[in-house]
């Protein structure tokens, strides 16, 4: 029985793995391919010679960290407070925060522009990264709701406050330093969600990677097999980056049970 | 002038609700008060109005005279135990006793001078190193205990800082709080719904039920002289009836036929009154020859050991009510469902007022 039951763990696990990744050898495969009769990397050399790539590259690398910085800016106050007086508003909040997996990419950036248009605010960057930051609300909401859970915030606050601290110093070092594991992960999960979009920068006009991915798609045959496997590579490297950082320093979680 | 002093205070939350009614008390300089009631009775509320963490609906708080009603948290000179101990996990023993210092920008030297001084002061000097994930719950409430005390407040203010450990710690950890804070002659008031920790621990008990005082007294006087029968209940066992004055001039009462005196004044009474009597277990003894007053014939009904004492439970009529009596060795315990008499002296009998909480009808 216990034989029979652990065959088909195995058999199921072993399928998921083919269904992941039978695509993924295929397109590594195939961006291998660019040179007849023989395996190369002449198409990441290719790509990785075209100054398109590092200005695409460069371009999303800016929408990223604007958007991390702008989301962080916007979410932990809010959370932070949300915790702290307004319990209450939790319901509102998460809702507001779920807007991006109701609501698909091109529908919001039609009305965006329908919006904004009047205004000529389309050419402006903001719009770009503000939508960013809408797109990344539900993960950056969820890690730091996570974080701030885990630590009694009330107590250390007024514990801070007792002892003479004002609210930026609260804020930076009570707070911050004990959400640092899920700051983090909500910051790499917003980089991962950025990097590669596609759909709001080419609506809206915008150079990006997901942009210059799509436009090799439609102009070359190897290079973008090449493209994608970089893209998944740079995807793989900070979800590994999350899991590193992620433990934290030894007794990171024992400091945190600690703290209840 | 009192030390600290909370002039008829009150907050609701909501209309006709209220958390905390006309609270007036004056704490002297050094007095330790404690607030002991039930959960939801408005001590830990009315606690959190002299930390700043609440703003009173009407009333005043002053420290040394100044006023403090509406001044925000961090600028009120209090420092704070909290149950959760509420220890910064990401800072060492060390940073978190010095928290305070640093924020007041005192040079480092001073501060790493106090905060070895605090170390001693809680008897767990090499400490300064550790995480306070490193140490035990009663260690991390004595860290918290030093880091409210570094910056020297004005007033200390302990919410349960008990409740969260096991009870043997519980009762070394407040002796340890009452030395520290009888050597440091500081002002603190303890939020407590242990009535054995504030009786053991205060100067003074405040007792509180349904947002009001009940009680204001010496521990000795709460105990032994409880006012309402909320007081009465609440602190220690106790055993509580509805009797008929008899005589109000010669001191008399009925209870279930049978006749006892008590000391308390009857004069506002009339015969045939039902009043509250409240007797404590300890004070009744097993009746010897010779005894005439407060004698009550009766069965008893279980006894159980207690360790240093025993609690024999005796019924007369439709009244049950607990006895205790010292343990020792050659204690000889009637049986159950033996018919004994038993007394108490007149002294012992209270007669409680109607407090302003949930009152039984009689």
């Amino acid at each position: 029985m216990k034989k029979k039951s652990s065959f088909f763990v195995w058999l199921i696990l072993i399928i998921g793995m083919i269904y992941f990744f039978l695509p993924l050898y295929a397109t590594f495969d195939f961006s291998l391919r660019m040179v007849k009769d023989r395996l190369s990397f002449e198409a990441y050399r290719v790509v990785f010679s075209d100054p398109l790539f590092y200005i695409n590259f460069g371009y999303s690398l800016i929408w990223s960290v604007m958007t991390i910085i702008l989301s962080l800016l916007l979410v932990v106050p809010t959370v932070y407070w949300m915790h702290l007086r307004l319990p209450h508003w939790r319901p509102t909040i998460e809702f507001l925060t779920l807007f991006p997996f109701v609501v698909p990419a091109v529908v919001l950036t039609f009305g965006l522009i329908r919006l904004y248009a009047p205004f000529k605010l389309l050419g402006n960057p903001l719009l770009l990264i503000s939508t960013y930051v809408v797109l990344s609300l539900p993960f950056m909401f969820r890690s730091v709701d996570a974080g701030l859970r885990a630590i009694d915030v009330r107590t250390l606050t007024e514990a801070a406050q007792s002892l003479g601290a004002g609210w930026p110093t609260i804020l930076l070092r009570v707070i911050f330093p004990n959400l640092r594991v899920s700051l983090l992960n909500a910051i790499f999960l917003t980089f991962a969600i950025t990097i590669g979009e596609f759909t709001v920068a080419s609506l809206l006009a915008w150079e990006s990677f997901g942009v210059y991915i799509r436009y090799m798609g439609a102009m070359r045959a190897y290079e973008p097999a090449a493209l994608a496997f970089i893209a998944f590579g740079i995807t793989w490297g900070i979800m590994g980056l999350i899991q590193f950082f992620g433990r934290g320093t030894p007794g990171q979680q024992a400091q945190l049970a600690g703290s209840r | 002038m009192a030390f600290l002093e909370i002039n008829n205070v009150s907050k609701s939350f909501s209309k006709n609700t209220f958390a905390v009614q006309d609270f007036d008390l004056r704490v002297d300089k050094g007095e330790l008060v404690s607030f002991l009631g039930p959960s939801g009775c408005g001590k830990t509320t009315t606690l959190r109005m002299v930390a700043g963490f609440e703003t009173p609906s009407t009333g005043k708080i002053t420290v040394n005279g100044e006023d403090i009603t509406f001044r925000p948290p961090n600028q009120r000179d209090v420092g704070m135990v909290f149950q959760a101990y509420a220890l910064f996990p990401n800072m060492t023993v060390g940073d978190n006793i010095g928290f305070g210092l640093k924020i007041a920008k005192k040079p480092p030297e001073q501060i790493k001078k106090r905060v070895d001084e605090m170390l001693d002061l809680i008897h767990m000097p090499g400490y300064a190193d550790r995480y306070p994930y490193q140490l035990s719950g009663g260690q991390q409430q004595r860290v918290a205990l030093a880091r409210a005390l570094a910056l020297s407040p004005q007033v200390l203010l302990l919410d349960e800082p008990l409740s969260a450990l096991d009870a043997k710690i519980r009762v070394s950890l407040r002796a340890e709080i009452r030395a520290i804070q009888h050597k440091l002659g500081i002002t603190a008031i303890y939020v407590t719904h242990d009535q054995e920790e504030a009786l053991s621990i205060s100067d003074r008990v405040v007792v509180m039920n349904n947002a009001r005082i009940e009680q204001v007294g010496p521990p000795f006087e709460i105990y032994n002289f409880p006012k309402t029968e909320f007081v009465a209940q609440f602190v220690g066992t106790l055993n509580a009836f509805s009797a008929e004055v008899v005589d109000p001039a010669r001191q008399t009462l009925r209870l279930e036929g049978q006749f006892l005196q008590t000391q308390e004044d009857l004069s506002k009474r009339r015969a045939g009154e039902r009043v509250m009597i409240a007797i404590r277990p300890e004070r009744f003894s097993f009746a010897t020859d010779g005894k005439k007053d407060n004698l009550f014939n009766c069965t008893i009904e279980s006894i159980t050991f207690l360790g240093s004492i025993v609690r024999i439970q005796v019924s007369f009529g439709r009244v049950t009510l607990n006895m205790d009596t010292f343990n020792n060795p050659h204690l000889e315990l009637p049986k159950i469902g033996d018919k004994t008499q038993i007394t108490c002296s007149s002294e012992a009998v209270l007669i409680l007022e109607q407090g302003d909480g949930q009152i039984k009808p009689l």
